[in-house]
């Protein structure tokens, strides 16, 4: 067990006085053991996860973006204690205080549970083929003894309604449906016991792309409708743009710059933020000719030895000795917006 | 300048237990030496297997029914016609990674895992450039290289799963460019790599073209990257050309209102708008059960009786606000002299 050395809560954390405060995640780490040999020993580790803070308001979208191994995904799980972190606290609030879900017994975290949500990226494979639809987005109302017969199925129907779908389609199997209604299947069934916080994992870069307009909308119709709470966890800068409030972007395991969706995108204060923003391209002939790319050599290095220093020093244009020495804390730059940057203020970074 | 590839009135059909169905129906369209074509589309619009029955590796039991390919071959000799070639003889070996070459979305299921990146690279330039091991070897090493990837001779020695996903696909370009092709097919090289990664890699294209003087045909769902590097651009939906022209024609003043639905369907970064998009009703249709004529008309917002006949592939002469222009073809209603607004 590693114990946590900067567990205190982010410089952004209002706490538990703010009224719409409902998650705080703390000092999050999740390490995987690297193993070798007939033994098995642990050689070393892979921080997927390394101290990573960040909260979510009532009825806010948070986006997480970042490349391939960037963490974003096991922040997610972890949050799901699908896995279990390896240090960090992870607090839900309710109206009266804080839940630790990362100290809760299996038991315990079965009454969170239907607090938290997910939607899975794969719409083909996150959906039970064996199961009818109505099986399906009924199955959470069952475990948590919340409806059955008559009133299970009018719920079902209703819920089915709700994101688009047919309420007669209950008896259908996921196959005969295409991959834009089965995700609004998964989005039916992440809905069924009216979380407050809900994980979208990629939830549309599955999808064609005339389809994936349909589900954003059908996303930010719903938060509107029933105001839950996303974190929604996506490697698409434009996706992500259009549909959150605001944005962490994450590198090698660490939230490099948190902000205002607005602010993030028109001014970075993060080195990586302004690369990641140039990469995209925008369907735009003329624009696209116009524009000057930030070119970023190389890769994301290996999370089980990431570089001393500053873990985006390598690649860093603007990198200065002191970068390779001495790694940089998130702290807050602008109204609103934290980076983790020894030269945020000396560099002015070009947005979109 | 004549066209390195001219595809006319290609039509690729395989047999199903609903009948024969047209993956590829009546596509015409050609390539010029040195340029790029962006072919867009969702999936099963058949863009990926245009590329193949380019290359004649249509799978079986799928097969090319009409339709002719003429390829101009390097050292100008008399254009042939790829269709008429036997897909399992000498001639179509010779033009396939010799002259025509071709990179896939996911390297990792398009390399072999049990040789070496260097023993790929090497086999074919031993197999089309008459060259000995040693001098093949040399030269995946001096393409590893070229591509960009650092320490090339170590990494000649090492296995796909060794190198990451960017690596990879760099490894691809270099095995489908070190014979120097005349024709890229790249089916979407960029799709399954991160953002900075895709950047390099559309830049290392761009920069290699310029060098060699290929052409491209890039096929990709995504309508940035389609800005950022084609001359000409093909759209295309369940089966058919929908759309062609210019990038500024085709991004500026789409015609089809499938052209149109796709982009004002994406969000555009940097736009700040937190309107809805406009989504494009429904889902592609599954080409077994194509509706008749116009295969968008179930979508489409403005559909007219006329819808049900088939549209054909025109100049957008009849666009009231446009004036007739040969190199902006639609195939819409909506821009035919009787029919239209």
């Amino acid at each position: 067990m590693i114990i946590s050395t900067d567990a205190r809560t982010s410089p952004e954390h209002a706490g538990a006085s703010d009224r719409n405060l409902l998650l705080a995640v703390s000092g999050l780490r999740k390490y995987f053991p690297i193993r070798r040999g007939l033994l098995r020993k642990v050689v070393g580790e892979t921080r997927a996860v390394d101290g990573v803070s960040f909260e979510v308001r009532r009825g806010e979208m948070l986006g997480l973006v970042g490349e391939s191994g960037s963490g974003k995904t096991t922040v997610g799980r972890c949050l799901m204690r699908l896995l279990q972190p390896t240090a960090g606290r992870i607090l839900l609030y309710n109206a009266m205080a804080g839940v630790d879900l990362c100290g809760l017994s299996a038991r315990k975290l079965r009454d969170i549970r239907p607090r938290l949500q997910m939607i899975f990226q794969d719409p083909h494979s996150s959906l039970n083929p064996r199961m009818t639809v109505g099986e399906i987005v009924g199955e959470p109302l069952i475990v948590n003894r919340v409806a059955k017969g008559t009133e299970l199925n009018e719920r079902v129907a209703t819920l089915l309604e709700l994101v688009g779908l047919n309420g007669d389609d209950l008896r259908r199997y996921p196959h005969a449906f295409s991959g834009g209604q089965r995700q609004r299947i998964g989005i039916a069934r992440a809905l069924a016991l009216r979380p407050e916080l809900v994980i979208a994992d990629e939830p549309v870069s599955a999808l064609d792309v005339s389809v994936q307009a349909q589900i954003l909308n059908l996303l930010a119709e719903l938060r509107e409708r029933i105001g839950f709470s996303c974190i929604f966890i996506a490697h698409d800068l434009s996706v992500v743009e259009h549909i959150c409030d605001r944005v962490a972007v994450m590198y090698l395991g660490r939230i490099v710059e948190i902000g205002d969706t607005d602010t993030l995108y028109r001014a970075p204060q993060h080195p990586y933020t302004e690369a990641l923003l140039s990469a995209v391209p925008i369907p735009d002939p003329v624009a696209q000719r116009e524009r000057t790319r930030v070119r970023l050599e190389g890769e994301v290095p290996d999370a089980s030895s990431p570089p001393p220093g500053c873990p985006f020093h390598p690649r860093c244009r603007y990198a200065e000795p002191l970068c390779r020495e001495c790694v940089p804390e998130l702290r807050p730059i602008a109204e609103k917006s934290l980076a983790s940057c020894h030269l945020s203020e000396k560099l002015n970074l070009k947005g979109v | 300048m004549e066209p390195l590839l001219e595809i006319r009135g290609l039509t690729t059909v395989f047999p199903t237990d609903d009948g024969t169905v047209c993956a590829v129906n009546d596509v015409t369209f050609s390539i010029t030496p040195g340029k790029t074509l962006g072919l867009v589309g969702e999936s099963g619009c058949g863009k990926s297997l245009t590329a193949l029955s380019i290359l004649r590796l249509v799978p079986a039991p799928g097969r090319i029914a009409a339709g002719s390919i003429w390829y101009r071959p390097k050292g100008g000799n008399a254009p042939i016609d790829l269709v008429r070639l036997c897909p399992h003889g000498d001639a179509i070996r010779e033009i396939r990674g010799n002259e025509i070459a071709m990179i896939f979305q996911e390297p990792m299921t398009s390399l072999n895992p049990v040789y070496t990146i260097g023993n790929q690279i090497a086999e074919s330039v031993a197999l089309h450039q008459a060259a000995d091991r040693k001098e093949a070897r040399a030269r995946a090493v001096e393409m590893l290289a070229r591509v960009g990837i650092p320490n090339p001779r170590q990494r000649a020695k090492e296995y796909p799963h060794q190198l990451s996903g960017g690596m990879r696909q760099r490894a691809m370009i270099a095995m489908a460019l070190c014979c120097r092709p005349a024709l890229l097919l790249a089916d979407e090289p960029t799709t399954a790599l991160d953002v900075t990664i895709q950047a390099q890699v559309l830049e290392l294209m761009k920069s290699l073209q310029q060098e060699f003087g290929m052409a491209i045909l890039l096929i990709t769902h995504d309508m940035g990257v389609i800005a950022e590097m084609a001359d000409e651009v093909v759209v295309m939906y369940a089966g058919r050309v929908v759309e062609q022209g210019e990038p500024e024609a085709i991004f500026y003043k789409p015609l089809h209102p499938y052209t149109q639905g796709l982009l004002a369907s994406v969000p555009v970064l940097g736009r700040r708008s937190k309107a809805r998009l406009v989504a494009i009703p429904g889902t592609v249709p599954r080409l077994q059960r194509l509706p008749q004529g116009c295969a968008f008309r179930p979508r489409c917002s403005r559909r007219m009786p006329v819808c049900v006949e088939m549209p054909e592939l025109e100049g957008a002469s009849g666009a009231a606000d446009a004036s007739p222009n040969a190199d902006h073809k639609v195939r819409c209603w909506l821009y035919d002299h009787q029919h239209g607004r």
